[in-house]
């Protein structure tokens, strides 16, 4: 335990919170509502491997929607081909680990290639692209994975998550995902307090610098894409099921901008802003969708503009750290990385 | 459509090698002039300009406004040229200028600033807008037949890299130019306005996409995601002929444009595609300054006595 | 103070830059203990040997061995955990971290868990900055960053520090005050190697001078010996 640290941070609370609130949710509407909220979860942990891999390592990524997709399409691949009353489980975790091995593989063409900042961005986003083109074009009976036809934008029929044959929905497939988003969330936070997480904060201010104290940087850089890879796939893996199905559009340039967006508004470099906030801001994009959906995009896009010009840690962490600062009167002092995680509010060098 | 099929060429030897050529050319100067605006921008101020798809969107919706109502092509692509550099300058002085020290933010920036720019033209405009027909007609060589067009736009792109080595080598603005992307310190302590060089080359950058936006409109439908056809083919130009606008930036189209072609016309437009995905991720393992790094280091080549201070 | 191996040997070392030597066929040796000061005018290759030993750029031709191994193919930071440890000209603090974030950062491979925040408090009052540990960073003045680079750069329980021009921006005081602490840095039995240009820090410290002119080795010897040598002195007055 670190000395002096304290567990009441405004982020803390926030997640307390968030946390009561979705656990008393379901008990208080309706089964569409409960369906949804689930789906947001689902989509809120592109989110945390966002705020991972750009907020902590400070690697831009774009190509999180490419693992998004891997993901869910390697679930259905896996899930159509295999059947049985564990299949879906083991589906899961083959869609992760799909999303896993070709993120490590690409992280380590990049970054044992030299490759860093801007490039990367530009790398990963012509992956994303060229999956999207590709899975656009395989609408033929010929594109098929064994039982599993691609389908390309027909989009591909995927089987949900199920126990022996009853496919979970409503309730128990709320409380799983809810599960699932607090355990990656608090793995994140736990990782983020170790070494290994101080490690990745230095490594994003100063990479040489950061190697001169015995940190393997390239092979910390690789882990954390690898990381942040699995968690976008185990989120494609997710959304798949819970609607059971999935098609290119998801692996598309506005599916690529989204959670970029809602990290960029919601909080970049804190794991609890980022996840609160994207929930947040997809139930609100879903408000705006019926009633002026052009505007929705733009409204976003202009919110992440003024978040990166002005606020770059999101308006959700800032918040967090004013009210730390007012109300708990802590000018965050020995820690300014590591509890909480929420990185003090002035425009940091990238 | 994508067939993965090769389309065996019907014509005799020499139509083949025409062909080819056409091709080769006509990948080489798509690849060009939409990654020479990019190119300019990266190799002065190391930003990626991701709303560089946008601009060319821009570039064609103007030219296409303004030659529906009768102007004259040439006049409607040099409007959109000057258009999206005034636009790009503001951008800059707004946005970017602001993010200098901080190039990934820039990076989010500049995509924010594009996802708007798509997204407000749908908005204003709705999904897609009435088109204009390419100029000049075609031409048959064999069985086959060519645009005029297309072989203009390689043309067009061959003067314009002429131009800007002309106005980057010979004149005072890119005596200027140079000096700051070679030293921005000392160049502004030798009373080069450095701030208002980056908004000028942002302006020409800006201005360079929206020409080729102007120039691409008649080839392509007018949509908001416009940009999105080309800005995959900029960025691996840019990547692959590295910081070095001028010299870089055309060898890679050539390269890049010869794998395209010979890719493209064997297998269709996805492998090709592909083709360059590939050559790009094997080119930035091997060579991360790109071409340009290659052509420094070859500039730098030990040779007997020569020595540097 | 020495023992049988030296704990730093540069073998006919050269680094080629393109057209330009920077360095060429350097001998070089520092036996465990010294307090060793690398001078020469500018343009010498110092900082190149300092990036060489590091590991930052690889050697063009030669050996370098650190406590008796070979170590020209290793990664920086497998150098670092075998003990080289080094704190350049430009500044590699992180602004934006606390002065004790920025201490536990270099620390965290090198001492356990449990002694950790002891090791920040005995460093920081070692470099002068004791009690500072909340400060961020890029709010402690110049002299003091520098400081607390050289803590940082004493966390990893360095064999052979390397200081490269550590007064650089000081006055007459803090100079004098890092001169005191990289004495008893080298009592307490860490091998130090300085990079200067401040003679006036140089002799405060120096036991043994290297200096370098043109990327080779120019002259060794005390201080004494070195400020008697006319041939140095040209160099610097670019009388070669």
């Amino acid at each position: 335990m670190r000395r002096g640290a304290s567990l009441l941070t405004a982020e803390n609370v926030a997640f307390v919170v968030f946390l009561a609130y979705l656990l008393v949710y379901p008990s208080t509407t309706d089964e569409f509502s409960i369906g949804n909220t689930a789906y947001f979860m689902a989509i809120s942990l592109m989110a945390l491997s966002l705020a991972l891999i750009w907020g902590k390592a400070g690697i831009l990524s774009f190509g999180q929607t490419a693992f998004f997709g891997i993901g869910g399409y390697v679930y259905g691949i896996y899930t159509l081909n295999v059947l049985g009353s564990g299949a879906t489980w083991i589906g899961i975790l083959v869609g992760v680990l799909a999303g896993g091995i070709v993120a490590a593989t690409l992280g380590y063409f990049m970054f044992y290639g030299g490759v860093n900042d801007v490039f990367v961005g530009l790398t990963t986003l012509a992956l994303t692209l060229v999956l999207q083109t590709f899975m656009a074009q395989t609408a033929g009976p010929e594109w098929a994975v064994g039982e599993a036809r691609l389908n390309g934008y027909n989009g591909m029929y995927v089987p949900q998550i199920s126990i022996g044959d009853a496919a979970l929905y409503g309730k128990p497939l709320y409380f799983l995902y809810l599960a699932i988003l607090i355990g990656v969330y608090l793995l994140l936070r736990w990782l983020s307090g170790s070494r290994w997480g101080y490690g990745l904060v230095a490594l994003q201010e100063n990479r040489t610098r950061t190697e001169t104290f015995g940190y393997n940087v390239r092979f910390m850089q690789v882990q954390v894409f690898c990381l942040a890879g699995c968690i976008a796939a185990l989120s494609g893996v997710l959304y798949a099921s819970w609607g059971s199905y999935i098609d290119p559009s998801s692996m598309g340039l506005t599916a690529a901008i989204t959670p970029v967006i809602y990290v960029a508004i919601g909080g970049r470099r804190s794991l609890t802003a980022a996840m609160i906030s994207s929930m947040i801001l997809l139930q609100l994009s879903q408000s705006l969708a019926s009633s002026a959906p052009e505007y929705a995009l733009v409204i976003f896009g202009v919110l992440a503009l003024l978040a990166v010009l002005f606020v770059p840690e999101g308006f959700m962490a800032a918040l967090f750290s004013a009210i730390d600062r007012a109300l708990f009167k802590r000018s965050r002092p020995d820690r300014g990385v590591g509890t909480g995680d929420v990185t003090p509010g002035t425009p940091r060098v990238s | 459509m994508v067939t993965l099929t090769p389309s065996i060429p019907e014509e005799p030897v020499p139509d083949g090698v025409f062909n080819a050529l056409y091709q080769f050319q006509v990948s080489f100067s798509f690849l060009l002039l939409s990654a020479i605006g990019l190119a300019v921008i990266f190799g002065m101020m190391g930003v990626i300009n991701l709303a560089h798809g946008e601009f060319m969107m821009l570039g064609a919706y103007i030219t296409t406004i303004v030659a529906t109502h009768g102007v004259p092509l040439v006049v409607a692509v040099l409007m959109a040229a000057l258009g999206v550099g005034a636009f790009g300058a503001i951008v800059e002085i707004l946005v970017v200028r602001r993010l200098y020290g901080r190039l990934l933010d820039s990076v989010a920036a500049t995509w924010a600033v594009g996802l708007i720019l798509s997204q407000g033209m749908l908005i204003l405009t709705g999904p897609s807008m009435q088109g204009i027909s390419s100029p000049f007609g075609s031409f048959a060589v064999g069985q086959t037949s060519y645009s005029w067009y297309r072989v203009a736009l390689g043309i067009i792109a061959v003067i314009l890299l002429a131009l800007l080595y002309l106005l980057f080598m010979k004149t005072k603005f890119g005596l200027r130019s140079r000096a700051t992307i070679q030293n921005p310190s000392i160049a502004q302590a030798l009373g080069v306005n450095t701030a208002g060089m980056y908004t000028m080359t942002f302006a020409l950058g800006s201005a360079l996409a929206g020409l080729a936006g102007g120039l691409f409109a008649p080839t392509a439908t007018i949509v908001p995601f416009f940009g999105t056809n080309y800005i995959v083919e900029a960025f691996v130009t840019v990547i692959v002929g590295g910081a070095n606008a001028l010299l870089g930036t055309p060898i890679a189209a050539a390269f890049l444009g010869a794998i395209n072609a010979a890719l493209g016309t064997q297998y269709g437009l996805y492998i090709g595609r592909v083709g360059l995905l590939l050559t790009t991720i094997i080119i930035i393992r091997v060579l991360p300054d790109g071409i340009s790094g290659l052509l420094e280091r070859w500039r730098m080549r030990p040779s007997g006595a020569r020595s540097r201070k | 103070m020495t023992s049988e191996t030296p704990l730093l040997a540069l073998e006919g070392v050269s680094k080629r830059y393109g057209g330009l030597r920077a360095v060429s066929d350097l001998h070089l040796v520092v036996h465990r203990g010294e307090l060793r000061c690398l001078i020469g005018p500018n343009g010498a290759g110092k900082s190149t040997v300092f990036k060489l030993i590091m590991g930052f750029e690889r050697v063009s031709s030669g050996k370098i061995m650190f406590d008796g191994a070979g170590i020209d193919s290793w990664p920086t930071w497998r150098r670092a955990r075998q003990g080289l440890s080094i704190k350049m000209q430009i500044p590699g603090i992180y602004p934006e971290l606390s002065v004790h974030d920025n201490m536990r950062v270099a620390a965290q491979y090198h001492v356990g868990g449990g002694q950790i925040e002891a090791s920040i408090d005995r460093l920081l009052a070692r470099v002068g900055l004791g009690g500072m540990g909340g400060v961020l960073a890029k709010n402690l003045s110049h002299g003091q960053q520098q400081w607390l680079e050289i803590g940082m750069a004493l966390s990893v329980n360095p064999k052979l520090l390397l200081l490269d021009e550590p007064t650089a921006g000081m006055g007459p005081g803090e100079t004098e005050a890092t001169a005191r602490l990289v004495e008893s840095l080298n009592a307490d039995g860490v091998t130090i190697m300085v990079i200067e240009h401040d003679m006036t820090f140089v002799r405060q410290i120096a036991r043994k001078i290297t200096v370098m002119n043109l990327g080779r080795l120019f002259a060794e010897g005390t201080i004494t010996e070195i400020e008697a040598n006319q041939a140095v002195t040209d160099i610097y007055l670019g009388r070669t």
